[in-house]
């Protein structure tokens, strides 16, 4: 589809960090990435979401193992990932072509709560240094 | 490894040794409700054969297409197929897996759903 970005990626008429790529997907980094490694697996014909894959249409396993061979090519195959697909608007789905999240690392938005916590800890030793209860 | 699947909590709901509120099964899939659930609508579809990550399953096993078909029929059941939900499968420890067979969750935030 013309207007599509990730056609026109697949296409190459757009640059992406391409990772992988056979005859029926192309994997390349997020643009906007949520996670140090983050992966996309994008099939090469264009499925909206994943409510539209045809009935019998076996993409899920082909993407499952892109999806498993890309973690070993990282090195995150033992250590741990996510396999995510957001599916249409109230699932997080940005572009409506159907593809999988590859995410790796840090997670961030733990860190940003513990750093949270430990902050509000040494706030409140901080306050009853300054003003001990007598 | 026997002793692993003896031990696993997923072939146990399976079996219905441990009780579960399934909401789909067939020949190769039981999806029941997380029992802690962090949406108003997760769901775990699980496999009955006992794989332990998707790193295991076999390269010739379409049970991810299955399992995938299996998550857009229960999305529709539940009214969230349109409206949007998210589908992951947690690999391994540092991906969130804390049980060793192979599942995918689906969660939707539609509310009231149980009633």
């Amino acid at each position: 589809m013309a207007d599509c970005l990730f056609c026109n990626i697949i296409a190459e008429k757009i640059p992406a960090r391409t990772v992988y790529e056979d005859e029926r997907v192309v994997a390349f980094h997020d643009a906007y990435p949520s996670a140090p490694l983050h992966i996309l697996i994008v099939p090469r014909h264009h499925v909206p979401t994943l409510n539209d894959i045809p009935d019998g249409d076996d993409i899920l396993t082909h993407i499952g193992k892109v999806a498993r061979k890309i973690a070993e090519d990282h090195g995150i195959a033992e250590s741990g990932y996510r396999f995510v697909i957001n599916v249409n608007k109230g699932g997080g789905q940005v572009i409506f072509h159907l593809h999988a999240h590859i995410m790796a690392g840090n997670d961030f938005g733990m860190k940003i709560i513990l750093a949270g916590i430990g902050v509000s800890i040494a706030w409140r030793k901080l306050v009853s240094w300054i003003r001990p209860r007598s | 490894m026997s002793s692993a699947i003896d031990e696993c909590i997923f072939c146990k709901i399976i079996e219905g040794t441990i009780p579960s509120e399934k909401v789909y099964e067939d020949e190769l899939v039981v999806a029941f409700w997380d029992a802690n659930p962090v949406r108003p609508v997760h769901i775990l579809i699980v496999p009955r054969e006992h794989i332990s990550t998707l790193n295991d399953v076999p390269a010739e096993n379409q049970i991810l297409a299955h399992i995938g078909q299996v998550v857009v029929k229960i999305a529709r059941d539940f009214g969230v197929a349109d409206s949007g939900y998210r589908f992951f499968i947690n690999v391994n420890k540092g991906g969130g897996q804390v049980v060793f067979h192979l599942h995918a969750h689906l969660i939707a935030k539609k509310e009231d759903v149980r009633s």
